[in-house]
């Protein structure tokens, strides 16, 4: 790990990333500040949670990421976590057999500060109430809702200053949907920086301060909150 | 009546370390994706330890035996399975049966190719009258200590921070990386328990034979895999279970089977597997037909 330079927040640029030698990423390049919100859209296969694990260091990548301006090359992800990076995956992926308590518990494995365990857990009780009631409840009883607060909640236990959520609508009802942004909000205001991956283009792009299009791995478009509503720039984001 | 609670005890006895043994192997899996043949020679390296030691008392013996298991577990993850990280499960599991025939040939140019014998705990070998029924203390002692670790890695795995991390890393190894769980830390941790359920085998074993040859943990090990996979290798608690049928099955059939047929109660156990593999392939434990996990 070498200090490439000073600039705070999640900096990528000409992220590469193949499998067998076929790219699906190429040549991506964006920054999350703190405090901001920033979404990434495009259809399936486009590279988007790709470039999340790519960024994580579970599949290989060449490119450069910065964190703080710490040029995370080559750190396994458990490391990159301690950086100040955390990712809500795809499909949730909460530890089912173990309780809501266990799950927050292990997200806190990677806190810097161990000290301030019980305040990072008083945070994401009241950011998630229904963590607070369900503690001792296995996980994999939860609903989809409750799964991805939870899986959040885990995130968030590591106290990371970018936190990266791949496709937290997916499966989930209106309702829940609505819950969750609401709570990214909060984390958002509260100074740290949101990373967003969503199909929902109409969603994301009206809650990011900036979204990107990615298309067959490129990204091809720079939203704006405003054009959530333009029509004509949700089709262009979408077919191209 | 009498003879069938006998044989009940020792059935249960004999499905308890079997079910160590699959548990020995299921740890590891969980975690690693590594059905580790070569974990009977963990087992035959601890058993050699407290033939070799037994001499010199067995509070030094038997912790010597789990260094020793613990050490080669370890080893064996340093030298080779560590080398192996993207390899797939099949990969993995011709690795360990090469791994495994080496190490058998290490113990044969070591320790020669006749069994090496001593008395081990010879005391437990005899059998105790219960209300006019007579059951063995080996039998006795294995279910004790088979509940003793049982009770033992089930607080260890709920109430430290460290066995969490493990049973998390056992459930899904790529979210428990990503939630930023040691890769390291817990295969380490997996071995190390694998080789000290590995002694616990060793130790029944040693005391049921008294003797220890090369291929000392060859058969049990055989047996242990097909538990673990019949339970469900999957789940922690899948394996343990499936060994725990194996071992169970095996001695109800060894006592029951009508005289003639004994030698074939491993054909009738694998018919057994063949059955459960057909209708329940992900395990017995395993909802639905199990998870391909990336």
């Amino acid at each position: 790990m070498s200090t490439a330079d000073t600039r705070q927040g999640l900096h990528v640029k000409d992220l590469e990333v193949a499998y067998n030698g076929v790219p699906a990423v190429r040549g991506v390049s964006f920054e999350v500040n703190a405090g901001e919100a920033v979404g990434l859209i495009g259809p399936n296969g486009a590279g988007k949670s790709s470039t999340l694990l790519a960024i994580m260091g579970a599949t290989p990548r060449s490119g450069l990421v910065t964190v703080h301006g710490v040029d995370i090359a080559g750190l396994a992800p458990e490391k990159v976590v301690r950086t100040g990076l955390a990712l809500v995956p795809e499909g949730r992926h909460v530890f089912t057999e173990l309780s809501v308590a266990d799950n927050l518990r292990l997200g806190a494995v990677a806190r810097r500060d161990k000290s301030t365990f019980k305040e990072a857990l008083e945070y994401v009780l009241d950011l998630f109430p229904i963590l607070r009631d369900f503690g001792h409840r296995q996980a994999g009883l939860l609903s989809g809702g409750q799964q991805q607060q939870l899986a959040i909640g885990r995130a968030l236990m590591s106290d990371p200053d970018i936190l990266m959520l791949d496709e937290p609508s997916l499966g989930l009802s209106p309702t829940a949907v609505d819950s969750v942004f609401e709570a990214l909000d909060v984390v958002r205001k509260a100074g740290k920086a949101v990373l967003i991956v969503e199909q929902r283009a109409e969603f994301t792009i009206a809650f990011s301060n900036r979204t990107y299009v990615l298309h067959d791995g490129v990204i091809t478009l720079s939203l704006k909150p405003e054009d959530a509503e333009n029509v004509d720039v949700l089709t262009e984001a979408y077919f191209g | 009546m009498n003879q069938f609670i006998q044989s009940l005890v020792d059935a249960i006895s004999a499905g308890a370390v079997l079910g160590l043994a699959a548990l020995a192997i299921g740890l590891v899996f969980g975690v690693i994706r590594l059905a580790n043949f070569a974990t009977g020679e963990i087992i035959t390296a601890a058993a050699y330890s407290l033939i070799l030691t037994w001499h010199l008392g067995w509070y030094v013996s038997i912790p010597i035996s789990i260094l020793v298991a613990v050490g080669i577990s370890l080893l064996m993850e340093l030298a080779v399975f560590s080398r192996m990280r993207k390899a797939g499960p099949a990969t993995l599991l011709i690795a360990s049966f090469g791994l495994s025939f080496l190490l058998q040939r290490v113990y044969e140019l070591i320790f020669g190719n006749n069994v090496r014998t001593a008395p081990v705990a010879s005391e437990l070998a005899q059998s105790v009258e219960v209300g006019g029924i007579r059951i063995q203390m080996l039998s006795v002692t294995t279910i004790v200590l088979t509940a003793v670790l049982l009770i033992a890695l089930q607080l260890f795995l709920t109430k430290t921070s460290l066995g969490l991390q493990l049973k998390a890393a056992a459930a899904d190894f790529r979210t428990a990386r990503l939630v930023g769980i040691p890769a390291g830390r817990v295969i380490g941790l997996s071995f190390a328990l694998s080789g000290i359920l590995a002694a616990a085998v060793a130790f029944v074993l040693t005391v049921q034979s008294g003797a220890v040859g090369p291929d000392f943990g060859v058969r049990i090990t055989i047996l242990a895999l097909v538990g673990a996979v019949i339970g469900g290798i999957d789940k922690i608690s899948g394996s343990l279970a499936g060994g725990f049928v194996v071992g169970f099955a095996t001695s109800m059939l060894a006592a029951w089977l009508p005289e003639g047929m004994t030698n074939f109660k491993d054909a009738f156990v694998f018919v057994l597997v063949i059955a459960v593999l057909l209708f329940k392939p992900s395990g017995l434990l395993i909802k639905g037909r199990g998870v391909v996990r990336t």
